[in-house]
């Protein structure tokens, strides 16, 4: 096990810097999520780590050593791909064995870090299966299976449930959470899906256009973001942002409001508005509604409401909850 | 309902016409001399093997089959290895040059043999290789390997690209990577390879003329000459020399077939 430290990292292709000044020190067992949109430089970010791309600026440390120029194989780390990248010829076995037996340990002991691997992932009955025989869930299993056996100092995870359905996608992120709680390995988890990044990190790392945004665990993003980009990305549904008179009133260039942060008000001190869609989710009702002024703002009310497509329906976004920013997107302190 | 029988007929005529030349050789081959009076396209009426006989014996085709098959192992073997190591390096590994080397090896694929066949000749005599099989591999390898790197190029391209670099993590080397990861899934394309450069090379007329003058290094393709003279031609030792010489190829494409066909198509659609 190992933590990492990244340097003013870079990475550049010709003229073109994709990524820039990443500055970021991750501790020893620590599961840290990068998300941001598509090409934010996420998976590149990840890639350096690995190896599999190569660092043109700054410092890459892992467990306190310099690693710019090690190979994938010298940095001992695993990896989990999106695509699986499951060896075809290869049974379920061999597939998990396969570092093992680069490292020419014996068999015995390959075999019995494999069973072991394949009990606390389930696959004990599929071992002898070559990838095409199961199932994308399965293939999943194997692929961190194929991470596990290795011990690594760092595990990387590529969007590694983007290719599962969404109720194996909830289920195996939990089976994730449950092995880092176990292994308590160094885990990097790449993903574009903020609720993965929300429910399974001690810290999320927010990227876009290359920068970080904000460093922080899911509940200080939730809370206090530091952009107005970070208070959009997280959280679902959407933050609402408003800007003209709504926000003048407040001494903000743009008003933040959560869909979950606005109360059902009376007409004299409330926003007034017309539902245009529900969406009934039996636990929440989430509603769209128009108000004049700020467009179509998401409101989640907890619990079944009665609310219905036309209605005129008056919202009071909570004091305590909004969020304020300036020009810049910056946040403006209360 | 028609449309079937007429597509069936035309078929039909197509296969015999393709079918009919081989045929015949094999009726020739079968018959005995005092049958060759008759027209090509009788059967034998009695069968004999004794011009197999005096063709393998007294013709030397024992030795040129032996000659033959040795050139054609050795050029499909180290072609598979040659060829396969050069697309995976275009493939899979960035390195300086690598696109002079792609436009190099697309050069190769358009120079016809018979344009460089006398530089080829000096060069090999040159080298002291002049009747020895190892020029003639090395002339056949050479020759041929543009085709068969493009080949292997092109059906590396469809490999996914995660496979090479889930091996890197795992530690492999890239020779590891080669033989453990890639090479075991491009077994159509090795079988492709394997059958096209074994055929090339079984059949090749012009460079065993050419560098082999000796005759006991001559191949079966160069002793069928031996049958046809200047105003005379032993017609049941053609035949028979061409039945022998075609077996293999053909044991070969019936085992493989299905191999080759999925191997030829590789690398064109995904």
């Amino acid at each position: 096990m190992a933590g990492l430290e990244l340097k003013n990292l870079s990475k550049a292709y010709g003229q073109v810097e994709v990524l820039h000044d990443i500055n970021l020190a991750i501790a020893d067992g620590e599961f840290v999520v990068f998300v941001g949109p598509s090409g934010c430089g996420k998976s590149t970010l990840l890639r350096m780590i690995a190896g599999l791309e190569k660092i043109t600026g700054g410092d890459l440390l892992i467990g306190g050593n310099r690693s710019n120029d090690l190979s994938p194989r010298q940095r001992n780390i695993a990896m989990v791909f999106q695509s699986y990248a499951l060896y075809p010829q290869m049974t379920v076995a061999q597939n998990m064995g396969f570092s093992l037996s680069l490292e020419r340990r014996p068999k015995a002991e390959i075999a019995q870090k494999v069973q072991e691997a394949a009990d606390s992932l389930k696959l004990g009955p599929y071992l002898d299966r070559k990838p095409g025989q199961l199932s994308g869930g399965q293939r999943q299993r194997v692929a961190i299976g194929r991470a596990i056996v290795r011990s690594p100092q760092v595990f990387l995870l590529d969007e590694p449930l983007s290719n599962l359905d969404a109720a194996l996608r909830s289920e195996t992120r939990v089976e994730i959470s449950e092995l880092h709680q176990r292994m308590e390995t160094t885990m990097i988890y790449v993903t574009h899906d903020q609720v993965e990044a929300m429910t399974m990190a001690d810290r999320i790392v927010v990227l876009n256009g290359g920068y970080i945004e904000q460093v922080g665990s899911p509940m200080e993003l939730y809370n206090h973001p530091a952009t107005e980009f970070v208070a959009g990305f997280i959280g679902s549904p959407k933050m609402n942002f408003v800007k003209g008179r709504f926000a003048d009133t407040v001494g903000a260039t743009t008003l933040g409001v959560r869909p979950e942060h606005f109360a059902v008000g009376k007409a004299d001190d409330s926003w007034q508005g017309t539902v245009t869609l529900v969406e009934r989710l039996g636990h929440d009702t989430i509603l769209y509604v128009k108000v004049p002024d700020a467009g179509v703002l998401t409101v989640s009310l907890n619990g079944q409401h009665d609310q219905n497509v036309g209605d005129t329906i008056y919202l009071r976004p909570l004091q305590e909850f909004i969020h304020k920013f300036n020009d810049a997107g910056r946040p403006i302190a209360a | 309902m028609y449309g079937r029988w007429i597509l069936l007929f035309v078929l039909g005529v197509i296969a015999v016409l393709m079918a009919s030349p081989l045929i015949l050789t094999l009726f020739t081959s079968l018959k005995p001399t005092t049958e060759l009076v008759n027209p090509a396209w009788y059967p034998p009426l009695s069968v004999t093997f004794e011009h197999y006989i005096r063709v393998w014996t007294d013709g030397g085709f024992s030795r040129y089959f032996f000659n033959t098959l040795l050139i054609s192992v050795i050029d499909a073997v180290v072609m598979i290895v040659i060829a396969s190591l050069a697309a995976y390096a275009m493939v899979f590994i960035d390195f300086r040059g690598k696109l002079a080397l792609q436009i190099l090896f697309l050069v190769g694929l358009m120079i016809p043999v018979t344009a460089i066949v006398l530089p080829l000749f000096q060069i090999v005599r040159s080298f002291g290789l002049l009747n020895t099989h190892f020029g003639v591999i090395v002339a056949d390898l050479a020759l041929a390997v543009s085709v068969f790197v493009f080949m292997f190029t092109s059906y590396f391209v469809g490999v996914p690209k995660a496979l090479h670099e889930a091996a890197r993590i795992d530690g492999a080397t890239e020779f590891q990577i080669y033989r453990r990861v890639i090479m075991p899934i491009a077994m159509p394309a090795v079988v492709t390879t394997a059958l096209l450069e074994f055929l090339w090379s079984w059949n090749d007329l012009l460079l065993r003329l050419l560098l082999l003058t000796q005759d006991e290094m001559r191949t079966l393709s160069v002793g069928l000459l031996n049958f046809q003279g200047t105003m005379t031609r032993d017609v049941t030792g053609l035949s028979s020399g061409t039945v022998i010489m075609a077996i293999p190829v053909v044991i070969l494409f019936l085992f493989f077939q299905r191999h080759f066909v999925r191997g030829m198509t590789a690398g064109a659609v995904k």
